[in-house]
């Protein structure tokens, strides 16, 4: 059911990315399943821990073009979407696109723009196309969005709304490496340069064959169950300020699918759902006031047996 | 009075098995569940006796058979209302912040591997509620409970009774999950108008960012939205005049401090009532609002958490 | 505290509860007056109109009327408002005008608690198989009321089945309460005059005309069980009431005061032992074949040979008797009581009288006479028929010489008749003679269509000696049975007629089930429990130690039904069943799988605590969650054998 060379591609990308990335196999696989599962991803984490050279290195191997957003507070719509220019040569409006029209889009700290330039990148972002002037032009496929945010309160940014972070499918941290890691980071070559050198794995066209060979990824009844108590523990449960939304449901589904591609499986187990439970749910579930707010997943993950 | 009083105290504490609240969630074990008739099968107790005398007297073996299955079927029916209540899971659901003077709704989470019936929960002074609670899955049941003080309020003892399937039995049984319900203060009926003067930066802010009220024009940008091109004024003037933008106010947005300094009211629990109703006043317009409290203040902002947040510091004062 | 307002009937619950009137006192319809039944119906119609358009129901002051009223009619039929035929109908009376007033829950319990009793008070007139699946019927449907009453939620077939099913579990105790429950001999204050009325069967005189209206009943007078096999036809006279006293149209016993033991010793040898079981008659006499050899407890013996109980027979009794068929009694019969079997009125049947005369003269001893008696009976070619004509005063005369047609009581009548006018002392014995072997189960059915009368007289010497007059005229009415004794034309019982063999097989079928039903169900009185616990092993069966066992097993009875119904299985996939087996088996080395732990992560655990099964562990968790989580093509019966397989032999 799988197109053909398909985890060698992949595993491929894997072992590539981490001589850039190092240490960070987990967060890497977690991104590519994101990408694989067409979603878009939020990296929450602290300034150089090596956000934006992870959304480099996705692109660079995948073969996908990229575009960089560094968002400020004085930053509009249009400056993402773009926008149409009267050209007094030809008297006619001519669509100057936006620096959203890439395969790969690093949105970086996008919680410096205001809510109104967030919105517009996140509404592209879900609908895959850009509607200016009354015409919609679709972005370009495959398309995915890597947006980072500080994750620090500081004057001068807005964090994102729920109901806004609902559209990432995951939001993943990267944390700082550990000791062998970045002592190798530390005494090894300059990973600029190692990126630069860097061939694409696979074609744009293989990317999208796999991502449609994801979605035939089998789900049993019973996962569905184990999806559903889960998520009507959450709802159910003083733990958190408000349960987990279908869309939550179908993007662990998605998620749980493309993880369990990723190892190279058919179908879908448990063990697939837990291990993307922490990064799809982690930014969709607020704890609840006297909850305390790490390990809320985990424990979510305790308290619901598997069926 | 205060002997049957303190009874009652003993009786529930020691039904409760251990000091309430308890841990969530709590199972109803065998040992906790209890069974009476209740008026309806001490009628029915009644009634079979008279049955049975009737069937001694006249020899009646078919009214033996007739008073032994209906006195069979009684049993039958204590199993089967016993078996609706035992082993159900009640874990703690929701509580929403209530104004005191509302009620705070409780919700607990009950759940059981088989299916249960026309459950009753009550609270000792506060609403009852009848649910039912499907095989293997969960039903949520609020219970009301009316609110005087702010302040954290906490679930008292829950009775949970059933009668069903034929309502000669009752079983029930006590359980007091770990549960509290935030009681923001009451807000003031009649409270002054918000304090504009003691507001930092009062008076409209300048900025023209907003999209609804017409404010003035400006020189044209590359990224602004064609729409907002004064093309009326570009069509008039000709095609040497630069293009003009129209800008637009945001609502009129502002920012104010609620400062318990200037809170008129002689007590603390006024003072905060009327905090409580500038703070929602303030939300409701849609203003950048800060809250200023003896002990600790908030930075003023908008928006459903900030008012969550100032709310429970109001509610809390004072109480740790 | 207030007492709460029982809540509002809702209109399903208002259904339920007609429907439960309805189901209880249907099958009380024959036994209440008519004018009530209509009443009933009217009400509960009215009833049905008002829960149809939702109107209000009547006022109460209209009720208090209406239950006034039918006091009065109930009084005015039964002359009084005590007893078992009124109480029902007051019952009914109350039921019907409770709906009018049935407003709220605790209303409608009333009325359940009311058919309740009616579905008892069936049993007041009958107590066989279909009262019992009406009564059954009845409660069915009120318990399914009572579940309605609770929660009205359910469709009326998921109530009526869950009754059913809550019905069902209770038999268990039921069964156990009804075997177990210590009887107690009613009853227990004096019963009501009209109790237990209306039954056939035979009466203390005979007249001509009185037998042959029981010839029309297939009712069953007794039955009867030989161990040793049934004794010929001709010898099955059942003896009752003996007939002495003649006042020249009926006979009569004389009444004397009945003695606890027979006037005769019993026999060393001949004796026949069987079991026969009574049906209720509501009169002393007890059957046996004559004659019968001891009176046991209970049971006291006319000086004419019949055995009488010492109270009325209310219910059925069951007895162990011996009998001697060849035995006669009496050589030393008292002259007095040889006087008045010879007694007859003045002027009475003088063409008998003097026939007998003449027999007398040319006879040498009394044995002549019986004989010449014989001949002449047998030469008048005498009819045996259900429909003989009407007879004027001289019975026997008239019997003899002119119609020539009677059945058995004008035999016997006249044939009495004849030996007192010739100096011979005769009298009437009214029983049963013959019954029909069921061959289901082996019990002689004796009905009231056998009822039958024949004459004894006294030889000197010899005692008294049975001389069935109507064997000599009809012999196949005593070698057969009445069927084959009378003309073609008369009518039958249906249950009589031969030529049905399908129908027979039927009725020995249903009635070796009333047999058994009557025996154990119907006849489980203080006397039977004790024979019963005796015989399975309870040494000194009173009511404590019945008591004490009884609380023992209804108590394991109870543990059982508590399992049953706590039992939490759920139909579930046998994947994971085997799953779950395993990891409890592993549970008791401490290994048990977590309920959040999925099959690769316990496989994982496992491999590390136990390294030398990892690779079988590690097999086992991926054919489970290929199983268990994998596309369905993957064959799952195979699989699954294939997991029970590997489960099996995976030793750690």
């Amino acid at each position: 059911m799988r197109a053909p060379d398909p985890n060698t591609s992949m595993d491929g990308v894997i072992a590539a990315a981490s001589r850039v990335i190092l240490g960070k196999d987990h967060q890497l696989r977690l991104a590519l399943a994101c990408l694989l599962a067409r979603g878009h991803l939020l990296i929450e984490d602290l300034p150089g821990v090596g956000k934006t050279t992870l959304a480099h290195v996705l692109a660079q191997l995948l073969g996908l073009n990229f575009q960089r957003i560094q968002f400020t507070s004085d930053m509009l719509p249009a400056d993402i979407l773009g926008v149409s220019i009267y050209d007094r040569d030809s008297s006619a409006f001519n669509f100057h696109p936006g620096p959203i029209f890439a395969q790969v889009v690093l949105a970086d700290e996008i919680n410096r723009a205001t809510p109104k330039t967030q919105s517009a990148l996140l509404e592209a972002m879900e609908e895959r196309q850009v509607t200016a002037e009354g015409q919609t032009r679709p972005l370009p496929a495959p398309f995915f969005v890597i947006a980072t945010q500080n994750p620090q309160y500081q004057i001068g940014t807005f964090p994102l709304p729920e109901s806004q972070l609902d559209r990432f499918l995951m939001r993943i941290e990267l944390g700082y490496p550990d000791r062998a890691a970045e002592r190798e980071l530390l005494a090894g070559a300059d990973r600029r340069e190692v990126l630069a050198g860097m061939a694409p794995c696979l074609s744009p066209a293989e990317l999208l064959a796999h991502q449609e060979s994801v979605r035939r990824v089998h789900v049993s009844d019973a996962l569905i169950d184990y999806v559903q108590a889960l998520v009507a523990h959450t709802r159910e449960s003083a733990d958190w300020q408000a349960g987990l939304s279908p869309r939550a449901a179908l993007a662990l589904l998605a998620s749980a699918r493309a993880w369990a591609w990723l190892a190279d499986r058919d179908h879908v187990l448990p063990e697939d759902i837990q291990a993307i439970l922490p990064g799809v749910a982690g930014h969709r579930l607020r704890p609840a006031g006297d909850a305390p707010a790490t390990g809320s997943v985990a424990r979510l993950i305790e308290a619901v047996p598997i069926p | 009075m205060r002997i049957a009083a303190a009874l009652q105290e003993q009786f529930f504490s020691w039904a409760l098995r251990g000091k309430p609240p308890e841990a969530s969630p709590v199972t109803l074990g065998q040992r906790r569940v209890y069974v009476l008739p209740t008026r309806a099968g001490i009628g029915y107790a009644a009634v079979l006796l008279t049955m049975l005398l009737g069937s001694i007297n006249y020899n009646l073996s078919l009214g033996y058979v007739l008073t032994f299955l209906l006195a069979a079927l009684g049993v039958v029916a204590i199993l089967h209302t016993f078996r609706n209540l035992v082993r159900l899971k009640v874990s703690r659901g929701r509580t929403p912040p209530a104004f005191a003077g509302e009620a705070a709704a409780f919700h607990l989470v009950l759940a059981g591997d088989s299916e249960r019936r026309a459950l009753r929960l009550w609270l000792p002074e506060g609403g009852t509620t009848t649910i039912d609670v499907p095989a293997r899955d969960s039903a949520d049941a609020c219970l009301r409970l009316p609110t005087t003080k702010r302040g954290w309020l906490a679930l008292p003892r829950v009775g949970i009774e059933t009668t069903w399937p034929l309502g000669l039995i009752r079983a029930w049984a006590y359980c007091a999950p770990d549960m509290r319900c935030l009681v923001y203060p009451k807000p003031a009926a009649k409270a002054p108008p918000l304090p504009w003067g003691a507001g930092e930066h009062g008076g409209r802010r300048a900025g023209g960012q907003g999209s609804d009220d017409f404010s003035g024009l400006r020189d044209h940008h590359p990224a602004d939205p064609p729409r907002h091109v004064a093309w009326k004024i570009a069509a008039r003037q000709g095609d040497e005049a630069p293009l003009l933008t129209k800008q637009f106010d945001g609502a009129a947005a502002s920012r104010i401090w609620l400062d318990w300094e200037a809170t008129p009211g002689e007590d603390v629990e006024t003072r905060l009532s009327v905090l409580t109703r500038w703070a929602l006043d303030a939300h409701a317009a849609g203003l950048e609002w800060g809250l200023r409290l003896p002990e600790r203040s908030l930075a003023p902002a908008s928006g459903g958490e900030h008012l969550h947040a100032a709310l429970s510091v109001l509610a809390l004062h004072g109480q740790g | 505290m207030a007492k709460a307002r029982s809540p509002a009937l809702s209109p399903v619950q208002a259904w339920w509860l007609i429907a439960t009137g309805i189901a209880v006192a249907a099958p009380l319809v024959p036994h209440i007056p008519p004018w009530l039944t209509i009443a009933a119906g009217l009400a509960l119609l009215w009833r049905t109109a008002l829960a149809w358009q939702r109107k209000p129901l009547p006022p109460r002051w209209l009720l208090v009327l209406l239950v006034a009223a039918g006091c009065a009619g109930v009084l005015w039929q039964f002359r009084t408002l005590f007893g078992q035929n009124p109480g029902v109908a007051l019952l009914i009376l109350l039921l019907a005008l409770k709906y009018l007033e049935a407003r709220t829950i605790r209303d409608g319990l009333a009325v359940v608690f009311l058919a309740f009793f009616l579905a008892l008070a069936q049993f007041f007139y009958s107590q066989v198989i279909p009262a019992a699946i009406a009564s059954t019927l009845g409660v069915l449907v009120a318990t399914a009321t009572l579940l309605a009453l609770a929660d009205p939620r359910d469709p009326p077939l998921a109530t009526l089945r869950r009754a059913g099913v809550m019905l069902l579990q209770a038999l268990p105790l039921m069964l156990l309460l009804f075997v177990l429950f210590p009887r107690v001999q009613g009853p227990l204050w004096a019963l009501p005059r009209d109790a237990n009325s209306a039954r056939t069967g035979l009466s203390d005189t005979m007249a001509p005309g009185s037998i042959s209206e029981l010839s029309q009943s297939d009712a069953i007078a007794f039955r009867a069980r030989f161990p040793d096999g049934v004794p010929p036809q001709r010898q099955l006279y059942w003896r009752g009431p003996v007939l002495s006293d003649f006042d020249g149209r009926a006979w009569r016993p004389l009444g004397e005061k009945p003695q606890p033991r027979l006037p005769y010793t019993e026999p060393d040898a001949g004796g026949i032992d069987y079991e026969i079981i009574i049906e209720p008659h509501n009169r002393h006499w007890l059957f046996a074949l004559e004659l019968p050899g001891a009176t046991t407890a209970a049971m006291l013996a006319t000086h004419d040979y019949q055995l009488l109980a010492t109270e009325p027979l209310a219910t059925r009794r069951r007895l162990a008797m011996r009998s001697y068929p060849a035995f006669h009694a009496g050589s030393d019969e008292d002259a007095t009581v040889r006087r008045r079997a010879m007694f007859l009125p003045e002027g009475s049947n003088p063409r008998i009288r003097a026939l007998a005369a003449q027999w007398r003269a040319q006879a040498r001893n009394d044995d002549d006479v019986l004989l010449a008696a014989q001949t002449f009976f047998l030469r008048q070619r005498l009819l045996y028929t259900l429909m003989p004509p009407l007879l004027g005063e001289q019975t026997a005369d008239e019997f003899l010489f002119d119609t020539k047609q009677g059945f058995c009581e004008h035999f016997a009548n006249a044939f009495a008749v004849a030996m007192r006018t010739a100096g011979i002392p005769a009298r009437v014995v009214t029983g049963y003679q013959g019954g029909e072997l069921n061959p289901v189960d082996g019990w002689l059915t004796v009905r009231q269509y056998d009822a039958h009368a024949w004459t004894e007289v006294w030889l000197p010497g010899r005692g008294w000696l049975r001389i069935d007059p109507t064997a000599i005229s009809a012999p196949t009415r005593i070698d057969l049975n009445l069927a084959a004794a009378v003309p073609a034309s008369d009518p039958l019982p249906l249950l009589m007629r031969v030529d049905l063999a399908w129908l027979r097989d039927i009725r020995f079928r249903w009635d070796a089930v009333t047999n058994a039903w009557n025996q154990w169900v119907l006849g489980y009185s203080p006397a039977r429990q004790r024979d019963l616990l005796r015989r399975l092993g309870m040494r000194e069966p009173d009511w404590r130690s019945m008591t004490a066992t009884l609380a023992v097993l209804a108590g394991l009875a109870l543990l059982a039904l508590t399992a049953w119904t706590l039992r939490q299985r759920r139909r579930r996939d046998p994947v994971l069943a085997l799953w779950e087996r395993f990891s409890h088996r592993l549970g008791r080395r401490g290994l048990a799988r977590r309920p959040d732990e999925g099959p690769h992560d316990y496989a994982a655990r496992i491999a590390t605590a136990l390294p030398q099964a990892a690779a079988d562990m590690r097999a086992i968790a991926d054919l489970y969650a290929r199983l268990r989580y994998g596309p369905a093509t993957t064959g799952v019966g195979t699989g699954l054998d294939e997991l029970r397989r590997r489960m099996a032999s995976f030793a750690p």
